[in-house]
């Protein structure tokens, strides 16, 4: 268990198991950056893949018992496509939303993964899009949206019209700079990964800011660049703190409980490929991929880069209905699943 | 054109990718030897943020294939303020040139080439010391199967040949004696690095990251005979009786005015041509020697002597691939973010025969003429002539509304003029010139009054026809 418990509380974060395993096209993932589990139970993995690279831009579905249910989505601008897809969400009826942030649009499918639609518009307006990444579905199923070179958060109903807006260009209570993740607590407050300024914030459903935690910063309760929140039904605050390649949990009031660099272990997908080859796997055992990082001198980057059981890039967190953690690990192309001691 | 325009537009391409009018102006304000210490010290950092172009781009940061990392190098030839550092990267991955398919991931070498853009310009000594504990140099050159007792000579040859002193000055002997004192150099992990090379394999989470290892008990500490001295030399030994020799500073010195300068026929040619120049190697191996075989030192000697400044050293270069869309991409002001098409545009640095982290071979790229042949030649008129000729490029309609900033008309004469002011104080030959004068007249004087958009066109067509000139392939 690789947590640490830096105040009274008692609450502890617990590594649960790795899913996934690497690969370009079919089962597995290729960058992913973020996960939504719908009310069928299946977790929909979204990879980001890369540029210049047909593969890998697809929406991977799974479970978290490890079966395969296959993929959706290609690169294009088509209806069904990606270019840079950034979030994706669930709604109650299982309907999935993926947002493209270079594209400006929401595209929906259900939840077999046929196309049914796509909205947005790119622009600066009401309504407008410029580079939608974090998606959340809120109580009554509207669609949380974070606008992030807008530097604003809309709320819009399922076929994309506008309902609310909160948010602007700066680093005071209550503005955002380059913001990515985005949460919608059982409470109706809304958390957002204050990228740029290297904070969480807090609003009220209206868009009133509430709260501010953390601050730029490799201490305790500190964060750097941060990607993605997320609360659980007791409110207790999940954050990937993005730049400092960790995660953190807060208490409901924003206090540091307990922060994890990453232990993953091997996934079963991840085992029944090296089963199926002997001679990578045997190397692999004789091999040390957690070594002695002094000779990196404290770069949290590199020392990710070097080891393998680490975060290297964690770019979302995501609970599911038994409130497990879902860490997408981008860089390593898997996820890490912890879950918070009771 | 004033003479120190002139002057600064050719050192900015040389120790640079160019620069557009007004960044020229600014430079001659400031002054040309200031210009030059600013070239030296500036962090080829400035201007770039690492944090944007790895939230947008994974494959910038996590290395997995070949694509990513001449991205990469692309976004940040474009955007740094430090373009010297930027170049020095590209000199040394040119003269070290190591390969994508001995380590099957971008990841390593992007992390070689930052090492030649950090240490890049300071001692020649300490660069080799890196070069040779670097893991994707010890694998492109396999320096993992260099054993004590079972040496493999490659680096040990190829360390003398191509990255130090040349063919002629060193032995058959001295090669052995140069590997035994690599053995033990090798990179963690090796039997499973190399399983995953030979299999490509990315497979369970993604490639492994290399990092060097010294194995005491592979290494060969025995007494060894190099270059006429005796000991137990291991490898930094070695590397320092290298540097104290004198073809080692001529060797430098070569390469440093081929890339700076003007273009020399390809390295293995060197034992059989002499020097474009034999007065600046000289002045160049004194630097050398002078300065600790310190780099910058060399750099900083070679851009403010004479022969550099001369006349004759204008337009002696064909711009490499990554110089000429660089180039064009500073000019137009396109991808100034990271954005998809940072990857299309690096493709095209390959079509034109440049695939950063993968060259040809130990050898690099042959350079000079030899970048060009009836292929690539399309290729870079129609990249140049299509981004300058594209009036939707910020660049491009800045640099419009500069040529069209006064009065109310321009003559065939001023057009052509105008333009290759904006495009960076450049000069043509008298015919290109006048091929171009020719076309502007067709369509007589450009006026506008009030309404530009006809003007604009003009003057973009102009920007275009330039950049399909033979002369704007060189620098």
């Amino acid at each position: 268990m690789a947590l640490a418990t830096g105040s009274a509380q008692t609450a502890s974060l617990n590594y649960v198991m790795t899913l996934g395993v690497a690969a370009m096209e079919g089962r597995g993932f290729y960058y992913p950056v973020d996960t939504a589990t719908g009310p069928n139970g299946r977790l929909y993995v979204l990879g980001r893949g890369h540029d210049g690279d047909p593969r890998g831009i697809q929406v991977c579905v799974m479970d978290v018992d490890s079966e395969y249910y296959g993929v959706f989505g290609l690169v294009g601008e088509a209806d069904g496509q990606f270019i840079w897809p950034a979030g994706i969400a669930i709604d109650s009826e299982g309907t999935v939303y993926v947002s493209d942030e270079h594209l400006n649009r929401i595209s929906v499918f259900d939840a077999s993964g046929t196309f049914l639609l796509k909205w947005g518009n790119s622009g600066s307006g009401a309504g407008e899009l410029n580079g939608p990444n974090g998606l959340a579905v809120d109580a009554e199923d509207r669609l949380l949206v974070v606008d992030h070179r807008n530097h604003r958060v809309q709320r819009f109903t399922k076929d994309g019209d506008l309902i609310s807006s909160f948010g602007e260009q700066g680093g005071g209570p209550g503005q955002l700079n380059l913001p990515w993740g985005v949460a919608a607590a059982s409470s109706g407050d809304v958390y957002v990964a204050d990228w740029g300024n290297h904070r969480v914030q807090r609003f009220a459903a209206d868009g009133e800011f509430v709260a501010s935690y953390g601050g730029p910063g490799e201490g305790d309760g500190l964060f750097l660049r941060p990607s993605s929140v997320a609360v659980d039904t007791e409110g207790f605050i999940f954050v990937a703190d993005w730049g400092n390649e960790r995660i953190q949990m807060l208490d409901p009031d924003g206090r540091f409980v307990a922060k994890s660099r990453g232990e993953a272990t091997t996934s079963p997908w991840a085992q029944s490929f090296l089963d199926a080859n002997v001679q990578e796997a045997e190397a692999r055992s004789e091999s040390d991929l957690d070594p002695d990082l002094a000779f990196l001198e404290g770069n949290v980057r590199e020392e990710s880069h070097h080891t393998q059981t680490y975060f290297w890039s964690p770019t979302s967190v995501k609970l599911d209905a038994e409130e497990r953690l879902h860490v997408t690990d981008r860089n390593r192309h898997r996820i890490q699943v912890f879950e918070r001691s009771r | 054109m004033t003479i120190e325009l002139d002057l600064m537009g050719h050192l900015m391409r040389r120790a640079g990718f160019g620069a557009t009018r007004d960044e020229l102006e600014q430079h001659v304000a400031k002054g040309y030897d200031a210009t030059v210490e600013d070239l030296l010290t500036i962090d080829g950092q400035e201007g770039i943020v690492d944090d944007l172009l790895y939230r947008y781009l994974p494959d910038h940061q996590g290395g997995m294939g070949m694509a990513g990392a001449p991205g990469n190098l692309l976004f940040r030839m474009i955007n740094t303020r430090g373009p010297l550092r930027e170049k020095i990267g590209l000199f040394w991955h040119s003269v070290f040139a190591t390969g994508y398919p001995k380590v099957t991931q971008g990841r390593v070498l992007l992390d070689q080439i930052a090492m030649f853009r950090e240490h890049g310009m300071g001692s020649f000594r300490d660069l080799l010391v890196r070069l040779s504990m670097d893991p994707a140099m010890i694998m492109w050159l396999d320096n993992d199967e260099n054993h004590a007792g079972a040496i493999n000579e490659n680096y040990g040859r190829e360390l003398l040949e191509l990255f130090s002193m040349g063919v002629g000055n060193y032995s058959e002997q001295d090669i052995k004696e140069c590997a035994r004192a690599f053995t033990g150099w090798t990179v963690a992990n090796t039997k499973y690095m190399k399983t995953m090379v030979e299999r490509d394999s990315l497979w369970p989470y993604g490639r492994v990251s290399f990092r060097f290892e010294f194995r005491a008990e592979d290494h060969d500490d025995g007494e060894k005979e190099f270059l006429g001295e005796r000991g137990r030399f291991d490898g930094t030994d070695v590397i320092d009786i290298i540097c104290r020799q004198e073809a080692t500073a001529r060797f430098v010195s070569r390469h440093l005015y081929h890339f700076f300068v003007a273009d020399e026929p390809p390295v293995p040619n060197w034992p059989y041509e002499p020097p474009r120049d034999p007065e600046a190697i000289d002045i160049l191996v004194r630097s050398y020697f002078d300065n600790d075989y310190n780099i910058g030192a060399m750099i900083r000697t070679l851009i403010t002597s004479d022969f550099f400044k001369s006349n004759d050293a204008r337009y002696q270069k064909i711009k490499g691939p990554a110089e000429l869309v660089a180039g064009v991409l500073r000019l137009t002001g396109e991808l100034r973010q990271p954005e998809p098409a940072i990857q299309t545009n690096a493709f095209h640095m390959a079509f034109m025969g440049q695939s950063l982290i993968n060259p040809p071979s130990v050898e690099g790229w042959h350079q000079g003429v030899e970048w060009v042949d009836t292929g690539t030649a399309v290729e870079r008129i129609n990249y140049a002539a299509e981004h300058l000729g594209d009036a939707a490029n910020p660049g491009v309609r800045s640099m419009a509304a500069s040529v069209l900033s006064g009065g109310s008309g321009l003559s065939p004469e001023d057009l052509v003029q105008g333009c290759l002011d904006q495009l960076g104080a450049i000069s043509v030959s008298d015919n290109t010139r006048s091929a171009l004068v020719e076309y502007a007249v067709r369509e007589g004087q450009v006026t506008w009054n009030g309404d530009r958009a006809d003007a604009t066109r003009r003057v973009v067509e102009m920007f275009e026809m330039v950049a399909a000139t033979p002369d704007f392939q060189r620098e």
